[in-house]
Parts: structure tokens; C-alpha cells; sequence
């Protein structure tokens, strides 16, 4: 009896509720939507906005004018507005940290996937995943002290801020990039592949170089692509060693020349140029460039991986994107290239005694290498692949253990909790510390739901079609944006057009901004894990969706969700150009009142002790220290988080 | 056995981590003959298979004990060069594994790798190899196409030629027709019969009348070990041991 009246009651009150229910899981499902929309809306006006303020100078120029025009002189009586020397700058840089980078991160993610063992490997991803935990301005600051000093002496010239030592930063921090995603790529390669070249009495190294390299060469491009889109973004650390003359080098390949990339301008100039001016209005334009490369850049690298996504997951019959005769002669371009640049360095720029060292060598082995025996081409290659993974390493341990140790001492109590004093020559960084923890928190606290409303309606609300593809393509795009690019950005819209100011808040959105991608990702990723039974389980029982996707759902993604969110927080408290003229002030003594004043940060604070502030040597290295432990503390912490629910999870 | 032998094992054991999956193995296979392994899936057949060209040198863990020789050479001596080895030891697998090359290009991958360079000396190798896999006349007239557009029995017998190319001693082949249509099968099993006249090849299935049709040795294993070994006529006709009876006609699964 008892039963049937309930049944009955149930079944009344649902014709009741029915439409109350359905109208709520409609107005859930269009803030969803919203959130997810958010990320197109943000690239639109970034672009908007900055073809609004950079207008003004392609109209007055021409854009022929601004792209080619040969000298950049924005102060000057007559002031030039051309552009290509810092096109040419962005270009060098970039070709020499490819040039760097590409042989060592392929080494390396050779070693890592074919050679490693497990135990080696657990070593070592984590050491390549903290190269990339280091924020640009403390390779800035690196680079500044030491690389570049290195590099005057070694080359015996009056400074050491040159292309080559721009090169050679960038070009490492790309290394953590392209080593994992090359990692990825032949890992990933079918095993078959391997057993079928084993097989027939291949070496492994015939196997690798052979084999597994040519059927990843799609996902090397890809990440060595990703490379070149960190390198052309980067603004901090490319303007601390440059030497920044807008030059063009002169020859062409004198790699020991100052010279000046778009950020770099962006970075250098944007803090003192007059609102509305013409020469404002050129940054902008120059900011447009910027973007327009790097979106470039990125989608390409974006579309070979999905390509590639798509190709394993619909078998092998796929044509492969670059035919076998394209990648044949891709090889011998690129073995003609690395010929080129390897001579050009060495009548160029090199010391006598590594042109000595290099050219008997690489004679040695082209004519030798017929003789050699198979075996003995293994041992050579192996040996160079554990060179390439020993200097990765290498370059690890020589910046933290410079940082830890000059930074150790500074460390104290009162440096920790005092105010600075003397421009930060003495005193402590307490207001920079709390100011840092506040523009983060501030820009998670406003990301986080925006991201995780927006991975949730692409995971649970929709079937892949046009309206995912453009909001992903617009996440792409945000997720390629350069920071500083975000920096102008922040600065036309938050603080100058909606009136808000130089301040905590503009910092705040700014940052928000430019982790959401990274939120809406790991989100994602973390809400297609849970497994498609429990969603089913929960809907068979006449839960609405919103009921399976809150208590179903999400409860498990939870600790995935939160790692991506500690890890934007890292990512967020070690980025300067994007709060440079949005929300810092260099020194103050008191922590802000309000959300609409500005605040100091960390990353601000050693950028201006390095760049502008002589003798705080230990107040720098100081201030790098309490940094790179904070970075590298939200970085860890998001690991462990990671690890322990994923050891959890498996019981 | 009668014919002479060119594989032989003496009380091989193997272990994966703490899994026996080999218990005291001694076969002799003999020299220009096919010889099949047949035994309900788990069994080990596999893993003999992989033991003779050491492709298990691959999986971590593995602890292999007893003696396997090729001819009179010892090949789980730590003095073995595997690549020599596996030169004399082809192998063709399960799934069928062309490379994502062209159809030449993974042919001539193997006597490339071995050293040769001489382009019509490779176009040699290659069309006899394909000719003697029985495929050229299907693919000829597009060896520079990707290998991954043929068929699944053409990827098989380009598996084949691929093998061939690097003249080994013995072939061996793990299950070839397993992911085959019947024709294709077919095309494979008389491939395999005029094989062995220059060749020796092991060949590993589930598929009993496969194995009678195309053997002349047959070797029945269950639960890691090898129960018998012999004829493939007397195997299939009048077994020694009752479990090989019983599972040749089909009293367990
Ligand atoms: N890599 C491996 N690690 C652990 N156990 C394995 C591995 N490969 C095979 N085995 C186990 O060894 C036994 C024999 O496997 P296998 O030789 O593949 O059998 P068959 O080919 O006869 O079906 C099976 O029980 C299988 O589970
Ligand atoms: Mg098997």
C-alpha cells in the first residue's frame, strides 16, 4: 500500500515540476554556454582592441611602410616607424635557438623513450618538466648575469647581450617543450614498427634512426613548430640578453650582434610611451604582427597534432601529411642547412680553437663513416644522444644550483617580512610576496570558473561539431597568445578603456585571461576520463543531467581539476609581461587597500633589481630564490596532488 | 625426428617476472622443413617462437635459462651478436607491420640497413623478394605508393618479401593468417609450402587443419610445456600423449 501511494505522489509531483525542471536544466545549460563562448569573445577583442589602438599607424605609414620599412627610430625628430629590423631580430633569434634547441631536445626524447629505463625515466621527465617551471625573467636574470658574461669572455667582446646569447636562452627554454611532445611522438610510435625492424637484423639504432624517427617525424615538427611559437612569444628573457639596438646584424650571420625582437620593443617601450601618441599606436602595430605570427604558428602546430590524433585513431590506412619523397628531401635540405649554419658560425663568430675541434671532426666523419662498422655507428650515436640528455641536465643543474646558491643567503626572516628600502638594494620583499599571491589567487579565483564551466558544456553538453571546433579554435588561440600581448592588451581594455586603472584587479583579469586555456584543458582532459558508464548509470536512474553531471561526474574530476588549477597559479605567478603595465608599481612600502590599487609583484620586482638597479646583487639573486621555490612550490604541489589520487584511484 | 636440425633447444625455462611460461623445452626442429606449433592460446607458443631470434630481449623482466642453438652456435650466449642473429632468424608477425613507407622502401629497408647501396643491386633483391612472396604482380606497378594502402593479405606477403630480402635461414611466423580472409589465407599457405625449399620456417597457429595441410613437423605445447613432437602425419593420426588426442579432437577448448 505504502508503495503505491508513493509511486502515485511521485509521479503527480513530476507533472508538476516538469517544466520547472526542464527550464532550469535549459538556463544551466546557457551559462554553460556563455562560459565556453567566453574564450572566442576574449581573442575577438583582443584583436579588436588592438587593431583599434594600432590603426591609427597603418593608416598614417601604410603597412607596406611599417612591415619593411628599414629603420625603427620612434623618438627620433623625425620619427621612423619601419618595422623590419625587429622582424629580422624575431627571425634570428629564433632560427639560432632552433638551430640550439632542436638537436638536444631530439636527443634527449630519443634517449628518454628508446634508452631509458623506467627508473632513469622517473628521473628524468620531472627534471625536464621543472626547465619549463622556470619563469622567463629568472632566465632572464640568469642569462643576464651569467650566460652573457660567459659569452663576453669566451668571445673576448665588450658585452655579452647579443643575438647568439638570446639564442642560446631562448633555445633552452624551448627545450622542455619540444623534448615532451618529441617524447611523445615516438613513443607512440607502434611497437610493431620496432619488432618488424628488429626483426630482420636492424641495430636498434637503425631501428631508431630509421624507422621510429621517420614514422614520428609529423610529431617532432609539431613540437619543434610549439618551439618556435614559445621562442617568438617570449618577451622577459630575449630582452634582458639581446642587447636590444634595433639593428639589422651586420653581416647578416654575426651572431655576435645586439639585436632587437618584436616583444622586446613591446616591453621596452610600452612603459613610456604617451597614451594615443603615434609612436603608441606603432607598439600596437606592432603587437598585431606579434599575434598574427604566433596565431599562425601555433594553429599549424595545433592542426599536425590533430591530424595526427585522428590519423591513430582511424588506423593506419591514413596518408601520412608528409609523403615519404618530402621527407626524404626535408633530410637533405635540412643535413645542407645544418652545414651551412655550422660553417657560417664557425668563419663567423667561433673561437679558432673550437673551428680546430668541429671541422677535423665532422670531416672525420664524413668520409670515415663508410668504414665504420654498425656497431660501432650505434655506440657513436648513443654516445651523442647521452650527451644531448647530459647537457639538458647540465644546463638544469648550473641555473638552480647559481640561483640557490647566491640566492641562500639573502634568506632571512626580516627579508622575508620587511618592506624594500634603498630602490631594493636592502630591506626585504614582503609587499612583493603578498602582492604575487594576490594577483594569483585573484586570477584563479576568476579563471577557474570560467574554464571549468567551459570545458563542461565541450565534455557534456555537446557532440563535436562547428560551434566546439570555433570555441576551440578560440582556446587554441588564447593558449597561443604571448604574454605580453596579453600585457597591451590588459592595458587598451581593463585599465585604460573601462577605466579601471593601473591596478590589483587589471593584474587579476589579465592574468585570468591567460591561464584560462590551461584551465579549460586539464579540466577537459580530467572529465573525459571519467568513465562513460557512471554518466549512463546515473541517467538510467532518471537523473537529469545537471544532477549526473554535479554528483556524478564531477566529484571524481575533482582532483584533476584542481591540479590544473595550481599549476596555472604557478604558471601565473611567474609571468611579469602581462602585469608590467596593468597592475605593479616597483616599490612600495604598504600592501594595497583595494583591489583598484596597484601592487608589487615578484616577477616585476626582479626584472627592474636586475635590469635598472646596480649593486643588490644578493637582494636579486634573493628575490630570484623566494620566486623560483614559490613557482616551483605550486608546481609541486599540483604533482603530488596528481599523484596521490591517481595511486587513489588505482586502490 | 630424421632430418637433421637446425634449431635445437635442450630444457629451455622461461620466466616473466614470477609467470613459468616455459618449462623445460627440448625440440629439435629440422632443417628445409615446415614445422608448425600449435596448443590452445596462453600456452606459449609465442614465446618459444620469440626465444629462436630474441626478440624477448625486448620485454623487461624475462629470465631465460637452458640452451637454444642455431646450428652449433649457442644464441642465448651473452657473446651473441642478436643483430647477426636475427639476419639468419626472420620473422613475421601476427598483425601484419609494413612500415610507413613505400612499398620498395620497405622491402630494400632490410638489405639497406645491411649495407647495401647499389640501386640496381636493390632492385634486384626487391622485385625477386616480392616475386618469391608472391605479390609482384599486384603491386609492381606501384612500389612508390605507401605500404599501409594495400590489403591486409598483401601487407602480410609484403611482410613476407620483406623477410626475404635479407635471406635469413629460418622464418618465423606467429599466427600470419590469423587477421586474413580466407583467400588470403589461402595465398599465404601456398607461399609457405614452396618456401621451405630453400628455407626453414616455424609457424605458430591456432588453426589445426592449417597446421596439417601446411607441415611436415608438428610440435602440440600446453600450460608452457612441450607435450609432443613429431610428424605431422603421426601427430594428427596417432598422438602419443591423451592430451595432444584430446585437443586435436577437440575435447577441450
Ligand atoms: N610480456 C609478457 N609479460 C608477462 N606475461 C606474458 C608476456 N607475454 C606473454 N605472457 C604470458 O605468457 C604466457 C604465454 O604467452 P604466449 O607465448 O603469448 O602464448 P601463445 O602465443 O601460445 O598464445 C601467457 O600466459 C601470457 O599471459
Ligand atoms: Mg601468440
Amino acid at each position: 500500500m505504502i508503495f503505491t501511494k508513493k509511486t502515485g505522489s511521485a509521479v503527480t509531483a513530476s507533472t508538476g515540476t516538469a517544466r520547472l525542471s526542464f527550464l532550469k536544466e535549459q538556463s544551466i545549460k546557457t551559462v554553460f554556454f556563455f562560459t565556453a563562448f567566453f574564450a572566442v569573445i576574449v581573442v575577438t577583442f583582443i584583436l579588436l582592441f588592438l587593431l583599434r589602438d594600432g590603426y591609427p599607424i597603418f593608416s598614417q605609414v601604410g603597412i607596406l611602410n611599417f612591415l619593411l620599412g628599414p629603420d625603427w627610430a620612434p623618438t627620433a625628430v623625425i620619427p621612423l616607424y619601419g618595422i623590419l629590423p625587429l622582424i629580422v631580430g624575431t627571425l634570428l633569434v629564433t632560427l639560432g635557438a632552433m638551430v640550439f634547441a632542436v638537436p638536444l631536445s631530439i636527443g634527449c626524447a630519443i634517449y628518454l623513450s628508446e634508452l631509458a629505463s623506467p627508473r632513469t625515466k622517473k628521473v628524468l621527465k620531472p627534471a625536464v618538466e621543472l626547465l619549463a617551471g622556470i619563469p622567463s625573467v629568472v632566465y632572464g636574470f640568469f642569462g643576464l648575469i651569467v650566460l652573457t658574461n660567459f659569452i663576453r669572455v669566451s668571445f673576448d667582446i665588450p658585452t655579452g647581450e647579443t643575438w647568439l646569447a638570446a639564442s642560446v636562452l631562448l633555445g633552452i627554454m624551448a627545450l622542455p617543450t619540444i623534448i615532451s611532445v618529441s617524447e611523445d611522438a615516438i613513443s607512440s610510435v607502434p611497437h610493431e614498427y620496432k619488432e618488424g625492424s628488429l626483426a630482420i637484423g636492424a641495430t636498434r639504432w637503425q631501428t631508431i634512426s630509421r624507422v621510429l624517427v621517420p614514422a614520428a617525424l609529423s610529431g617532432i615538427a609539431a613540437a619543434v613548430i610549439l618551439g618556435i611559437g614559445r621562442v617568438v612569444g617570449e618577451t622577459m628573457a630575449v630582452l634582458m640578453v639581446a642587447g636590444n639596438a634595433a639593428i639589422i646584424p651586420e653581416p647578416i650571420w654575426n651572431i655576435l650582434s645586439p639585436l632587437r625582437t618584436l616583444t622586446a620593443t613591446l616591453g621596452i617601450e610600452m612603459g613610456e610611451v604617451s597614451v594615443g601618441s603615434e609612436h603608441y599606436s606603432a607598439l600596437f602595430g606592432i603587437a598585431v604582427v606579434l599575434l598574427v605570427i604566433t596565431l599562425i604558428i601555433n594553429l599549424s602546430a595545433v592542426a599536425i597534432l590533430r591530424h595526427l590524433k585522428e590519423g591513430r585513431a582511424q588506423g593506419p590506412a591514413r596518408k601520412p601529411l608528409i609523403s615519404s619523397a618530402a621527407k626524404e628531401s626535408l633530410a637533405r635540405f635540412g643535413e645542407i642547412i645544418g652545414i651551412a649554419v655550422l660553417l657560417i658560425f664557425l668563419l663567423a663568430a667561433a673561437p679558432w680553437w673550437l673551428a680546430a675541434l668541429v671541422l677535423p671532426v665532422a670531416g672525420g666523419w664524413y668520409f670515415g663513416r663508410d668504414r665504420l662498422s654498425q656497431n660501432q655507428i650505434q655506440m657513436i650515436a648513443f654516445g651523442l644522444v647521452g650527451l644531448a640528455t647530459v647537457i639538458v641536465l647540465a644546463i638544469l643543474v648550473i641555473i638552480l644550483q647559481d640561483i640557490v646558491v647566491h640566492g641562500l643567503p639573502a634568506l632571512s626572516w626580516e627579508f622575508l617580512t620587511q618592506p624594500p628600502k634603498d630602490l631594493g638594494r636592502a630591506g626585504g620583499i614582503f609587499p612583493a610576496i603578498v602582492g604575487t599571491l594576490y594577483l594569483v589567487l585573484g586570477a584563479i579565483a576568476i579563471a577557474l570558473p570560467l574554464g571549468v564551466g567551459a570545458a563542461i558544456y565541450l565534455v557534456e553538453y555537446t557532440r563535436e561539431g562547428r560551434i566546439t571546433r570555433l570555441i576551440r579554435t578560440g582556446v587554441d588561440l588564447l593558449n597561443g597568445t604571448p604574454s605580453i600581448v596579453f600585457g597591451l592588451f590588459g592595458f587598451a581594455f581593463i585599465v585604460l578603456y573601462l577605466n579601471v586603472g593601473v591596478s590589483l584587479l587589471a593584474g587579476q583579469i589579465t592574468l585570468a585571461l591567460m591561464v584560462l586555456p590551461t584551465v579549460i584543458r586539464t579540466t577537459e582532459e580530467s572529465l573525459k576520463n571519467i568513465p562513460q558508464s557512471l554518466r549512463e548509470g546515473s541517467l538510467a536512474l532518471g537523473a537529469t543531467q545537471w544532477q549526473t553531471i554535479s554528483r556524478v561526474v564531477i566529484p571524481p574530476a575533482v582532483p584533476g581539476i584542481v591540479t590544473g588549477a595550481i599549476l596555472s597559479i604557478g604558471r601565473a605567478a611567474g609571468e611579469t609581461a602581462p602585469i608590467m603595465f596593468t597592475a605593479v608599481v616597483f616599490s612600495s612600502r604598504f600592501l594595497p587597500d583595494s583591489v583598484f590599487e596597484p601592487v608589487m609583484a615578484l616577477p616585476y620586482h626582479l626584472f627592474i633589481l636586475a635590469t635598472n638597479v646596480p649593486g643588490s646583487s644578493t637582494n636579486k639573486y634573493g628575490t630570484a630564490l623566494v620566486l623560483l621555490l614559490l613557482v616551483i612550490g605550486f608546481y609541486s604541489v599540483a604533482i603530488i596532488v596528481r599523484t596521490h589520487f591517481q595511486n587513489k584511484a588505482r586502490g | 625426428m630424421s632430418d637433421a636440425a637446425i634449431i635445437t633447444t635442450n630444457n629451455v625455462n622461461l620466466w616473466y617476472h614470477e609467470k613459468h611460461a616455459l618449462q623445460s623445452v627440448s625440440i629439435r626442429v629440422p632443417r628445409n622443413r615446415v614445422t608448425a606449433l600449435i596448443g590452445p592460446s596462453g600456452c606459449g607458443k609465442s614465446t618459444l617462437l620469440r626465444c629462436f631470434n630474441r626478440l624477448n630481449d625486448l620485454i623487461d623482466h624475462v629470465k631465460i635459462t637452458g640452451e637454444i642453438k642455431l646450428d652449433d652456435e649457442n644464441i642465448h650466449a651473452p657473446s651473441t651478436d642478436v643483430v647477426t642473429l636475427r639476419k639468419k632468424v626472420g620473422m613475421v608477425f601476427q598483425k601484419p607491420n609494413p612500415f610507413p613507407k613505400s612499398i620498395y622502401e620497405n622491402v630494400a629497408y632490410g638489405p639497406r640497413v645491411h649495407g647495401i647501396r647499389d640501386k640496381t643491386e636493390l632492385d634486384r633483391i626487391v622485385e625477386d623478394s616480392l616475386r618469391h612472396a608472391a605479390i609482384w604482380d599486384e603491386v609492381k606497378e606501384r612500389l612508390n605508393d605507401s605500404a599501409l594502402g594495400l590489403s591486409g593479405g598483401q601487407q602480410q606477403r609484403l611482410c613476407i618479401a620483406r623477410t626475404l630480402a635479407v635471406e635469413p635461414e629460418v622464418i618465423l611466423m606467429d599466427e600470419p593468417c590469423s587477421a586474413l580472409d580466407p583467400i588470403a589465407t589461402a595465398k599465404i599457405e601456398n607461399l609457405i609450402e614452396r618456401l621451405k625449399e630453400d628455407y626453414t620456417v616455424i609457424i605458430v597457429t591456432h588453426n589445426m587443419q592449417q597446421a596439417a595441410r601446411v607441415s611436415d613437423y608438428t610440435g602440440f605445447m600446453y600450460l608452457g610445456k612441450l607435450i609432443e613432437c613429431g610428424k605431422t602425419g603421426q601427430i594428427f593420426e596417432h598422438p602419443k600423449e591423451e592430451l595432444t588426442e584430446n585437443y586435436i579432437t577437440g575435447r577441450f577448448g
